[in-house]
Formats: C-alpha cells, sequence, structure tokens
C-alpha cells in the first residue's frame, strides 16, 4: 500500500486527492474519475459558464419554467431543507447580493442600494417541481455556492470507492471528504488553517469517514474603518455577518458538513453553537475574539 | 474445573499483553464481517441444525432454552 | 423532524456516500426474517422460519426478539438392532409430523461501561415444553479494549411422548456463563467463553429403542435409559481479523465440550468472508466436528443387561465435516439480502482419534437458509 497523490485546479482552486493503493495505476484511475466529476460538476454548476444549468435558470428569470434533471433536482431540495431548518438564514437566491458587495473594493453598499436586492431574494417564491424550477423574477438568481462544491467533494469520494478506493481523500480548497481509515488503521489527519495566521495550523483532527467543511470570514473580506465585512451575507439584511473567524463541522457527508458549518456561520455565535449541539454533529469553531471552541470527537 | 482455570489464565494473559487499541482506531473492528454474531436468524438457523444431530451443545449465551429435537 | 434527520434525509437523496450519523435517531434497529430449509436424504425434512428484530430505546435499553416456527416432516429412526448380523438404525415408527413454536425476548440496559441483560425463552412442541430464562452481565474496561462478561440461565423443561400419554417428567438446567472478549490489534478481536451447565432429570429419549438377539438366548428389547443428570462445559473461543488489502474477514471458531456422560467433542468452523465490491461478498465456510461417545453408548444391548444404555447414535462416536457458502448482498436503504447452501457429511471414519463406533450410519445432508433484513 502506497499513498498517491494527485493535484489538480478546479473551482478556481488548488485541490487534491489521495489515494491509498496497493498499485500507481489503480489509484490513477480512481483520481482521475474522481477529478472529472468535479469538473463535470463544476461545469454544470458554474454561474461563470454561459452554458450551466445555474445560467440557463438565472437567464430564464421571469420567464417560463426550465427543465432539470434530477441531479440538480435533489440539490435544490436539499438547499431547500437548508433553508427550512435555518429558519431562512440559508437562501440559495441571496447570490444577488453580490452586485453590491464587491469585495475588491473596500466599500460597504448602502441600504438603498441593497433594498432593490433584497427585493429579490426569497428561497420561498422559487418554483420548484420535479422536473422544472422557475424564478418568477426578472433579476432573481439561484446560487449553488453554498453546496455545490460540497456536493462535487461528496460526488468525487464516491467516484473513488466505486473505483474501488477503500482508504481515500478528496480535498477541494479545505473542505473534504474521507473514505476509510489508513491502511494501518489509524485515521486521516486532517489539518485546519488558522482563519488569521496564514501558514499556520489551527488544529489537526482525526477523521476516518465522512465530510469535513469549513465556512468562515477569512476567504474573502473588506475591512472598512476596522471592520471586517466577510463574504457570508445575511439574506435577510444584505448585511456581512458578524460572527465566527470559522466554522469547521465534521458530518456523514461533506454536503451535510458544509451547510451546517454555513448555517452556524449565518447564525452567529451564540446561536450557530446552539445549531451545531441540536445537529450532534463535532465542531470546531474559533470565536470572533479568536476563542477556540474544540468540540470534535474523533470519528 | 481444570477448563475453567485455563479460561481464566488466558483472560489474564490477554488483559496483559495485549496492545491497546483507541477508539479512533475501531474502523475495521467495526465491521459487520468482525461481528462475533452475525445475522441473528442465521444464528439460531444454523445452531439448531447441528445440535439436532450431535451430542455438543452451548456456547457463547446462557438461557436459550433447550428442544426435544428428536 | 430534527434538523440532522432533514439535512441528512435530503442529502441521502443525492447520489453520493453519506454515512450515517452516530448516535442519530436515524437508525435504532433492525428487523429480518430467515428461511431455513433442511433435507437429510430420504429422511427428514425440516423449514424454519425466523422473524427476528433488534431495537434501540430510550438511549440505554435495547430489546431483541425472535419468534421462530419448525416444521419437521419425514421419519426419525427408532430402532437399533442385530437382527440382520450387524446393528443397525431401522425406522419403524410413524412419521414424524411435528412442530415447534419457540420464542425469545431479551432486554438490556446499559449504564455506562456496565451492561444488564435478562433474557426469557419458551419453547413448545407436542412432546416437549421448555421455559427458561438468563442473566447476563457486561463490562468493559480498558477504554473497551476488554469486555467481560458472566451469565446465568435457568431452564425447566417437560419431556413428554406422543407415544405414552402417562409421560411427563421434568427436566431442569442451570447454566453458568463467563467470557472475556479482548481486541487484539485494529484489525482482530478476539472472545473466549466457557459455559458450563449442570442438568438433573429425565434424558432418557422415550422413542428410541435397543433391540439385540443373541445366537444363544432370547432377543432383548431395551428402552433407551440414561443417567439423570448430566453436566456439561462448553468452552467457545472466536477469532475475527480483517485483511484490508485482501478486502476479506478471517472467522475462525472453536469449541471444546465435555460432559459427564463422556462425551468429549471438538468442533472448529473457518471461515473467510471476502468483499466483492461495496455491494456483494462471498463467505465460503469450512466446519468440523468429532465427538467421542458417550459411557453408557452400545448398540446392542449387552449381557447381562445393564441399568442404562443408549442406541442412539447421536452419542456414539464419529465426526463430521460441513462445507458452506453463503452469499451476502447490500442493498438500497440498508437492506441485506443473504444466502447460505451447506451440505453435512457425518460419517464414523471422520471422527478425530480412537476408535469410532462401528454402528454409525452415515448422514448426509443439504441446507439452504436464506434471509433478509433491514434497518429502521
Amino acid at each position: 500500500m502506497t499513498l498517491h497523490r494527485f493535484t489538480f485546479r478546479a473551482m478556481a482552486a488548488d485541490n487534491e486527492v489521495q489515494v491509498h493503493s496497493g498499485g500507481a495505476r489503480l489509484a490513477e484511475a480512481a483520481a482521475a474519475r474522481a477529478i472529472a466529476e468535479v469538473k463535470r460538476i463544476e461545469a454544470k454548476y458554474s454561474r461563470y459558464l454561459p452554458e450551466s444549468v445555474v445560467s440557463r435558470i438565472n437567464g430564464a428569470a421571469g420567464e417560463g419554467p426550465v427543465g432539470i434533471d434530477r441531479e440538480t433536482h435533489g440539490l435544490l431540495v436539499f438547499a431547500g431543507a437548508c433553508h427550512e431548518q435555518s429558519a431562512g438564514a440559508f437562501d440559495a437566491t441571496s447570490g444577488v447580493l453580490r452586485r453590491a458587495w464587491c469585495f475588491e473594493s473596500a466599500r460597504v453598499p448602502g441600504e438603498a442600494e441593497l433594498a432593490p436586492l433584497l427585493a429579490l431574494i426569497g428561497w420561498a417564491r422559487v418554483e420548484l417541481t420535479e422536473n422544472t424550477v422557475r424564478l418568477p423574477e426578472r433579476g432573481m438568481e439561484l446560487d449553488f455556492g453554498g453546496f455545490g462544491k460540497e456536493y462535487a467533494v461528496d460526488r468525487a469520494a464516491l467516484a473513488l470507492r466505486e473505483s474501488g478506493a477503500e482508504s481515500a481523500l478528496v480535498n477541494l480548497a479545505g473542505d473534504l471528504a474521507i473514505i476509510g481509515a489508513q491502511p494501518d488503521g489509524s485515521p486521516w489527519r486532517v489539518g485546519l488553517r488558522h482563519p488569521r495566521r496564514d501558514a499556520m495550523l489551527l488544529a489537526t483532527l482525526p477523521v476516518t469517514s465522512g465530510g469535513v467543511a469549513t465556512s468562515g470570514d477569512y476567504e474573502r473580506f473588506i475591512e472598512v474603518d476596522g471592520v471586517r465585512h466577510c463574504h457570508i451575507l445575511d439574506p435577510r439584511t444584505g448585511q456581512s455577518v458578524r460572527s465566527f473567524q470559522s466554522v469547521t463541522v465534521h458530518a456523514g457527508s461533506c454536503l451535510v458538513a458544509g451547510s451546517a458549518a454555513t448555517i452556524a456561520m449565518l447564525k452567529g455565535e451564540e446561536e450557530g453553537l446552539a445549531w451545531l449541539g441540536m445537529l450532534g454533529l463535532s465542531h470546531l469553531c474559533v470565536r470572533a475574539d479568536g476563542e477556540l471552541v474544540d468540540r470534535f470527537a474523533a470519528g | 474445573m481444570k477448563l475453567a482455570a485455563w479460561a481464566l489464565a488466558a483472560a489474564a494473559l490477554c488483559l496483559a499483553a495485549c496492545t491497546t487499541v483507541a477508539p479512533y482506531q475501531r474502523g475495521y473492528l467495526a465491521r459487520e464481517d468482525m461481528a462475533l454474531d452475525a445475522n441473528p436468524g442465521f444464528a439460531k438457523a444454523i445452531e439448531k441444525t447441528f445440535a439436532a444431530k450431535e451430542a455438543a451443545s452451548g456456547g457463547a449465551s446462557v438461557g436459550g432454552g433447550g428442544c426435544g429435537c428428536n | 423532524m430534527a434538523a440532522i434527520d432533514a439535512l441528512m434525509k435530503a442529502a441521502l437523496a443525492l447520489p453520493i456516500l453519506v454515512v450515517p450519523a452516530k448516535a442519530s435517531a436515524a437508525e435504532v434497529g433492525e428487523v429480518g426474517i430467515t428461511l431455513l430449509g433442511y433435507k437429510e436424504r430420504g429422511l427428514m425434512k425440516v423449514t424454519e422460519p425466523v422473524l427476528w428484530g433488534r431495537a434501540e430505546f430510550l438511549d440505554a435499553w435495547e430489546v431483541r426478539a425472535s419468534a421462530a416456527v419448525d416444521i419437521i416432516t419425514g421419519a426419525s429412526p427408532q430402532l437399533v438392532t442385530n437382527a440382520g448380523g450387524k446393528p443397525v438404525q431401522s425406522i419403524s415408527g410413524a412419521s414424524i409430523n411435528d412442530r415447534r413454536n419457540t420464542g425469545d425476548v431479551r432486554l438490556t440496559r446499559r449504564f455506562g461501561d456496565f451492561s444488564l441483560s435478562a433474557s426469557r425463552a419458551l419453547s413448545k412442541e407436542k412432546d416437549y415444553h421448555s421455559k427458561s430464562f438468563g442473566l447476563e452481565a457486561r463490562w468493559d474496561l480498558n477504554q473497551r479494549n476488554t469486555t467481560l462478561v458472566a451469565g446465568y440461565g435457568a431452564s425447566n423443561d417437560r419431556v413428554l411422548s406422543s407415544d405414552d400419554a402417562s409421560l411427563h417428567q421434568r427436566r431442569d438446567t442451570r447454566e453458568y456463563l463467563f467470557g472475556v472478549t479482548q481486541l487484539l490489534s485494529p484489525t482482530a478481536l478476539v472472545q473466549s467463553t466457557l459455559s458450563v451447565s449442570r442438568g438433573r432429570g429425565w434424558y432418557n429419549d422415550p422413542y428410541k429403542l435397543t433391540f439385540t438377539f443373541f445366537a444363544d438366548g432370547p432377543p432383548i428389547l431395551m428402552a433407551d435409559r440414561r443417567p439423570d443428570h448430566r453436566d456439561s462445559y462448553a468452552w467457545l473461543t472466536r477469532y475475527r481479523r480483517h485483511f484490508p488489502e485482501a478486502h476479506g474477514t478471517l472467522q475462525v471458531d472453536y469449541r471444546y465440550y465435555r460432559d459427564d456422560w463422556g462425551i468429549r467433542a471438538h468442533t472448529l468452523e473457518v471461515a473467510w468472508q471476502h468483499a466483492l465490491d461495496e455491494r456483494w461478498a462471498v463467505r465460503p465456510a469450512f466446519r468440523y466436528y468429532t465427538q467421542d461417545a458417550a459411557d453408557f453408548y452400545s448398540p446392542t444391548v449387552p449381557r447381562p443387561q445393564p441399568a442404562i444404555l443408549a442406541s442412539d447414535q447421536r452419542l456414539g462416536s464419529w465426526g463430521g465435516v460441513s462445507p458452506s457458502l453463503r452469499i451476502i448482498a447490500k442493498l438500497e436503504g440498508g437492506v441485506t439480502v443473504e444466502g447460505t447452501v451447506g451440505y453435512v457429511h457425518n460419517a464414523r471414519n471422520l471422527h478425530l482419534g480412537g476408535s469410532s463406533s462401528e454402528a454409525f450410519e452415515t448422514l448426509r445432508a443439504v441446507y439452504g437458509i436464506v434471509g433478509i433484513s433491514r434497518p429502521f
């Protein structure tokens, strides 16, 4: 058994697949399948690609319903479950706020700017059927950003498993899925990046299966008058959330871990911790003041 | 009671000599094919099949009850 | 529905791998049904459906239960006679058409590293009734690397006969059990259990007779007569080892049995469960059994006629091999479908060491078991 590592670019990030395998060619074949799966999902759900499913749905906003396949339907049902369970904090139509929030320039949008965008947000207005989806108003947008990458992680993990891998890892820019303990029976050691110090590890987590995802305020942000405004935006106010520096969650799949982490960020520190406690998922959070909350159990 | 002494000695040896397996190292041990009692329906069916023909019986549990097995 | 269950459910609807959340309410038990078919060449057929289930509740409780109906049809050897020269079994009685209903339930309560179980089992045939109960304590120590178990069981049975309405006898058994389970490595574990049984009461088989002819005197017909007690030990050791690179698990069970009737028996089963892929697994297994005869076993009645004697070949010296093959499929939603076919070959020349019973008649049988189970 040798550990084979494969790095690749996708979703504007550096990603990695690691496979324990008896043969290099077996590992290569498994990794190739996983990487192809990530690229397929990127092409299908990227809002930057005009041919993508997301672009077609958004392009038809205010017009008729757009046909969707089972996979897309499943993802939208998942987005709906997140919306419902988070009492509206998670909203797959909140991407329109990006029109006001430009993280390249240090400027916080005003209420007048946000108001018309907030009017375009509302998961409840999305008309979803088994085979179609329709956005009722021109300008509304669906955004798979909150779960598309995590889904790709899970799909890549499944591709590895189906290729026969019993011990492997998929890491898409810090969101990952793990299948099986390492050959000696030990867990994988997942290093978490420190939310404030780039080159430093915050913690190393032992994981043998399932998904680990992190949501944080460090990925894209602007600082204005000493206040950090991160890319996680509250769909109800349009404002950047005041919350943890980072939330890392371990769940049965990366998709569930990612949505749990994002919703915890959206809920803010106290409510977020209560939410994670209620879910019963292992988690590790860094509060806004830098205090570490470690409720991570090996598994 | 020679047997009991043997069993106890084996148990004591195990307690003393075995390395500790940490909870996170138990992924393989939790596999279904590692279970001591697999599918209960199968276990009962097989045990009965052989017990009806053989003089020996008994094993891993008590209070299971008997049968005429003619 | 709890939030985690709602998210898991939505995630499970997608074509991805989702590991069930630990200790969540998602999986609290399983139910299954198993069907056994057994056919002994020319002699007897047994069919048995077993319905079983297991459920956890209120955090620290678990209940297990099963119910089964055996339907036995065919004929059973009743007489051993040397009328033709050598002693042989002969089927003289009417054919059997028996039905046995059994059920058991077991309740377990965990207290941290300690757990207590109580069990109750009932079994009823037209000529045999059994009621038993058991108590078992388990103790996890050494960070759950070691588990100790101690148990006590009692069984109160009644022996009746379809041929003799006046037969109504007791058989009472007490059982004691001590065991240890030890994790040996991240891929291996072993369990060793000693059970001691002390039985008092009626052990005679009301259907068995020995009919012996002599060259120089009248023949003797003797009913089956056995001691009125039976104390036995069974020492069972089970070993499991997983080989990740080979995608398989070695399963070895060995039992040593001895009782105060003079019977010594060894049972060894070796199986290899091989995972073909995520869904399919095969499990070839081989079982070997050998036993020494009871002190009072004899296919002929000697002179002078002894007080105890049994010609039932189950008490003789013989051995048996049984290869079997199981196929296991994991389907959507945790449903497991399994099927086993096995062959049984018991013969006097398969006996290990010493002399075997000349009168033992070779037995060949096939059995098949199918089962389906699902979590809920």
